[in-house]
């Protein structure tokens, strides 16, 4: 579904990706972890082309997306991204937040864009809030629109960048029980957490990261208890605590 | 007692204006028995001419909306513009070399195009900078030097090069005004864009916007709101900067205190109609404009938004 092939991506002299090859199949959901600055959301945002990478290959669905003759902004109507800080767009109610994208960039109309927001805030328990703006709103209620949002371009895959850490405690399950939900109902996922009960739960993989490189990857089970490589070792004792 | 408190709270916005009307009467009073005392007000005076003052105002209310508009698409443009980011093209030169550097440590080669690739960022960026820097350069002169100055150099201009316009002075009149207020506007504008944070455009580009349209539908929805008061205060001051196009020969009402002959005798009811007028006026707008921002107030957007919402932990410092 996914397919990373030796990514490298630069900032001025920074190599903040030193070559990232990687696979995630259809339906699949699999976890990234890493310390601060390792070039996690770097790789998410190479995914949907946010960022350009300075070479290697993406793939999504078996087409390379990073070449001339493809549109960048149809490839991001192909993998949703869902960020740390929900980044709703203030001035619109939670529904506006989500037929935006609709009617804009895929051209509904707006009964249908309604009607299809509509079921979409249902999924994510927030039908009755419809009409509160994001200010009105609390982080996990933010956060779960932000999904709606980025389903509703009906993606082939979805991107979360640390979506819950910007989130007390009490608000976190019920953000983490929707994406739950979703790999559940067969998204294919790529999830930027530390959140070890769901990886444990729901990933199929783990990659851990550090530095630009994918160092260690395996299944919760692996990484969490038994992990081959020291670097995991002591990132994995850091955060399990 | 907490009726009373319950009674000023809710009708706090009207005891207010009662407040600002009282001080304005006020001192309008005061003014009015220093300058007229025992003499008695002119009122005939004043009834017989306040149509051509009126009229008058009216002419500065036409050159300053039209001139508003256009300023508008100029400060929209060149505010945009300035919101670019560009870095000293010493510093950009030794960022491409040690890019460069970085990636032939770990590559070994270096790609046959980077020469392309370096000659093209090049370009790209000298052009980017080139007008980055026109457009610094606009709003520095726009703002650095008197509008008075302007005035007389566009009507020099137009006396030059423009001979058969030399006379319409309304309409260079509202062209320099036009992109004075461009300049000021810009400034405005860069301030709204720069406000609206970056996270909103990264979300609309995530879901397949392009900068154009994230730009219409994200940005300027937002920008806009942010600079409602700037934007009048702006309208405010050119509104009262159109009597400099006496200069020009528009008939505007100061050339009417300069010429009429009651000068020396009627200060006081020319000053009055005057103040009269564009009291009226800019107290009309402002209370329009103050319906407009309670009509598209938005929680969240503009001061409240330092309000943090329930359940969020104020973000990290990025490391
Ligand atoms: N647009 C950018 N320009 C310059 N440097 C950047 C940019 N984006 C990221 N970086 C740098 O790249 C490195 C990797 O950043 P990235 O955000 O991918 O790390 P991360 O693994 O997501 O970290 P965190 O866990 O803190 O989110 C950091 O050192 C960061 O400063
Ligand atoms: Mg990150």
């Amino acid at each position: 579904m996914i397919r990373v092939n030796d990514v490298q991506k630069h900032f001025g002299a920074l190599h903040v990706l030193r070559g990232i090859t990687f696979e995630v199949q259809k339906g699949e959901a699999i976890v990234i972890i890493g310390p601060s600055g390792s070039g996690k959301s770097t790789l998410l945002r190479c995914i949907n082309l946010l960022v350009e990478p300075d070479s290697g290959q993406v793939f999504i669905d078996g087409v390379q997306v990073n070449r001339h003759g493809i549109r960048h902004e149809w490839v991001r109507q192909q993998v949703g991204m869902v960020f740390q800080s929900f980044n709703l767009f203030t001035h619109l109610t939670a529904i506006d937040n989500v037929t935006l994208g609709l009617t804009r960039v895929k051209g509904m109309t707006h009964d249908k864009a309604v009607e299809k927001a509509r079921e979409l805030l249902a999924r994510v328990g927030l039908a009755a809030k419809e009409n509160s703006y994001p200010a009105e709103l609390s982080g996990g209620q933010q956060q779960r629109v932000a999904i709606a949002r980025a389903l509703a371009m009906d993606p082939k895959a979805m991107l979360f960048d640390e979506p819950t850490s910007a989130l007390d405690p009490e608000y976190i399950r019920e953000v983490l029980d929707v994406m739950t939900a979703l790999a559940r109902e067969g998204m294919t996922m790529i999830v930027v957490t530390h959140e070890m009960g769901f990886a444990s739960n729901v990933a199929s993989r783990i990659l851990f990261m550090d530095a630009g490189k994918i160092v260690e990857e395996g299944s919760a089970e692996q990484i969490f208890h038994r992990p081959k490589e020291e670097r995991t070792r002591s990132f994995v004792s850091k955060i399990l605590r | 007692m907490a009726d009373l408190r319950k009674f000023l709270r809710e009708r706090w916005r009207y005891i207010d204006a009662m407040l600002a009307v009282a001080v304005i009467v006020g001192s309008l009073a005061y003014i009015y028995d220093l300058l007229v005392g025992s003499r008695g007000l002119d009122v005939a005076y004043i009834t017989r001419n306040y149509g051509l003052y009126v009229h008058a105002v009216l002419t500065n209310v036409y050159a300053t909306t039209i001139a508003f508009l256009v300023g508008m698409a100029i400060g929209f443009s060149v505010g945009w513009l300035r919101t670019a980011r560009t870095m000293p093209l010493a510093k950009f030169v030794l960022s491409l070399r040690a890019e460069r550097r970085a990636r032939s440590e770990d590559r070994e080669v270096i790609k046959a195009d980077s020469g392309f690739l370096i000659f093209f960022s090049l370009l790209w960026y000298g052009a980017k900078y080139v007008v980055r820097r026109i457009g610094d350069g606009f709003v520095e002169i726009i703002r650095g030097t008197p509008l008075y100055v302007q005035i007389l150099f566009a009507s020099s201009f137009f006396i030059v090069f423009l001979r058969e316009y030399a006379t319409e002075g309304l309409l260079i009149g509202i062209i320099t005004l036009a992109i004075n207020t461009g300049g000021y506007q810009a400034e405005i504008f860069r301030a709204g864009l720069q406000t609206v944070h970056s996270g909103q455009i990264e979300a609309a580009r995530a879901i397949g916007f392009s900068r154009l349209r994230a730009m219409r539908y994200v940005i300027l929805p937002q920008a806009l709101r942010l600079i409602i008061p700037p934007l009048t205060n702006e309208y405010i001051g050119l509104f009262k900067a159109s009597t400099f196009l006496f200069v020009l020969g528009v008939q505007t009402e100061i050339s009417y205190i300069a010429l009429h002959e009651g000068y020396a005798g009627d200060v006081f009811e020319i000053f009055a109609m005057v103040t009269a007028i564009f009291l009226a006026i800019t107290v009309t707008l402002s209370f329009v404009v103050q319906s407009l921002e309670r009509r598209f107030r938005i929680p969240g957007l503009g001061i409240e938004a330092v309000r943090k919402p329930r359940g969020v932990k104020m973000p990290a410092p990025v490391a």
